[in-house]
């Protein structure tokens, strides 16, 4: 998909001579696309419940919370035992947000709120092997009660890989795409969502060459897709 | 469970009749938490909490759990300290050659804790600041009476001598001037800040407690009757949608309804009334009253 991409966004800022933007430039353009949207899905998912909420969403193929949700599920890893380490469980480093902690395959441990003194000096609700809970650090949790130790395990939502159009040898004064280098990188987004890739990294682009036309199309084109997902 | 791991073991007999607590978390996250529902950012831990206060409340107010009965032998000292998980005493008895005698409380039993005085009457601490107790000469004069011995009824029976009267805690015979409400063939007791005190002659005496605890005291152990499950459900709504902000006053009203209601179900169901049961009762009919 990366190369489509890239084709089509060269195709539409070459024209008229307009500019040029390098690999390098395009990988970085690219990077920041496909963050932009992946991190617009949770707002598209809150909106969307809302829309639920208020009898706006139907079943079936105009299911778009249940689209959404599948969509998300592409960054869902298998959930991993977590490593315990100076009273801490460490978390994996491209964790984009936390699903689920599960104690001994069995147990939910559940969130702590900020206060968790009073909840652990709570006579009805302190924590238990039964109904752990966790606190969340800098990239590490710390479960309770504090004898959990072992068997905890993640389930969560991970950041997408860098995108990476690679190439190796010129042709024409071009760059030739190469898909088999070791670092190349496709988009982990859908295929449906390449138009917004497109139209994102316009954007980027236009503003880059300094040339306010594409950035104002590319808004455009991205005002009216939202308008039409309303 | 398999019948033969169910007859196995005693402690699963019975056990279709309720519902665990950890059942009942589990179903309610499921059942009446999500997006989707009246409910949703929901802890557990609130969950948790509610249940927990469910189970008192039915404990308390519905009796959904039997009585626990525990029988002792009451101590020199006349104290008995109350079991661990007691909320309540319904019954306290004096157990004689199989019987049960009721015991009454008298709120009038005196009991103190001695502070220690030196010569010159000023209290003692120790080195944490705390003042130094000991066991008051009320308690002591309670536990060890003395015995009377003299003309009159009394001859022989346990009392105290002040100002050169005798006083007896309980005996036979009329009283004149007496509080009727505090007259009682038999030992008294009081409950005081975690034991009860009992009036002399209960000291080596068997004694029976019936009492209610609150069904809480440990989360695995924790169950609710089946007939009263549902009303668990509608209570934990009812309290979480009511400490929510922005939900309308009808919402919670319709949930407090709901949850009256259940409750009122709960008692009609947990009043165990069979139709022999009533024919029983109602042969009651046919005694004749002299």
């Amino acid at each position: 998909m990366i190369d489509n991409v890239r084709n089509t966004v060269l195709s539409i800022i070459s024209k008229d001579n307009r500019g040029y933007i390098t690999p390098e430039e395009f990988n970085l353009f690219a990077k920041q696309a496909q963050m932009e949207i992946f991190e617009g899905y949770m707002y598209d998912y809150n909106n969307a419940i809302s829309k639920q909420n208020a009898r706006m969403i139907n079943d079936g193929y105009a299911n778009i919370l249940n689209k959404l949700e599948e969509t998300i599920d592409i960054f869902r890893p298998a959930p991993s035992t977590l490593t315990y380490a100076s009273l801490n469980f460490l978390l994996p480093s491209d964790i984009f947000f936390i699903n689920s902690v599960i104690y001994n395959n069995t147990t939910e441990v559940e969130k702590a709120p900020y206060n968790i003194l009073n909840l652990l000096s709570s006579n009805m609700t302190a924590p238990s092997t039964l109904y752990p809970v966790y606190t969340q650090g800098a990239n590490k949790i710390k479960v309770y009660p504090s004898t959990i130790i072992a068997d905890i395990t993640l389930d969560y939502i991970r950041i997408p890989a860098d995108p990476k159009w690679t190439w190796s040898t010129l042709s024409g004064g071009e760059p030739l795409f190469n898909q088999g280098a070791t670092d190349y990188k496709d988009f982990e987004l859908p295929p449906v969502d390449e138009p917004r890739l497109v139209v994102k990294i316009l954007q980027y682009a236009g503003i880059s060459i300094r040339e306010a036309e594409i950035v104002q199309a590319a808004k455009t084109e991205e005002i009216q897709d939202k308008q039409e997902k309303n | 469970m398999t019948p033969e791991q169910y007859y196995a073991d005693p402690e699963n007999w019975g056990s279709y009749q309720y519902t665990s607590m950890v059942d009942i978390v589990n179903n309610f996250t499921y059942m009446y938490v999500g997006n989707d529902k009246q409910l949703n950012n929901v802890r557990r831990t609130e969950i948790i909490f509610y249940t927990k206060e469910a189970v008192k409340l039915l404990n308390f107010d519905a009796k959904v759990n039997p009585l626990k009965a525990i029988e002792l032998t009451v101590g020199d000292d006349l104290k008995f300290v109350l079991p661990s998980d007691y909320v309540n005493y319904v019954r306290i008895s004096l157990e004689v050659n199989g019987v049960l005698r009721q015991l009454f409380e008298n709120r009038q039993a005196n009991t103190a804790v001695g502070y220690q005085q030196d010569a010159n009457g000023d209290l003692i601490f120790d080195i944490n600041g705390n003042v130094m107790t000991e066991i008051s000469a009320l308690d002591l004069a309670r536990v060890n009476p003395s015995q009377y011995s003299g003309p009159g009824p009394y001859d022989g029976y346990y009392g105290w001598l002040l100002d050169d009267e005798w006083y007896f805690g309980y005996s036979i015979g009329p009283k004149y001037g007496v509080d009727p409400s505090e007259m009682t063939l038999g030992p008294t007791f009081r409950v005081n800040n975690g034991v009860i005190d009992f009036s002399s002659g209960m000291a080596n005496q068997s004694l029976v407690i019936e009492y209610i605890s609150d069904g809480i005291v440990s989360d695995d152990k924790i169950i609710v009757h089946k007939f009263a499950e549902e009303f668990v459900y509608r209570y934990i709504k009812w309290k979480l949608l009511n400490n929510k902000y922005g939900i309308p006053a009808y919402e919670k009203k319709m949930a407090r309804d709901e949850k009256q209601a259940e409750f009122r179900n709960a008692k009609l169901r947990l009043s165990d009334i069979h139709p022999s049961r009533l024919l029983m009762s109602l042969r009651g009919r046919s005694r004749q009253i002299k």
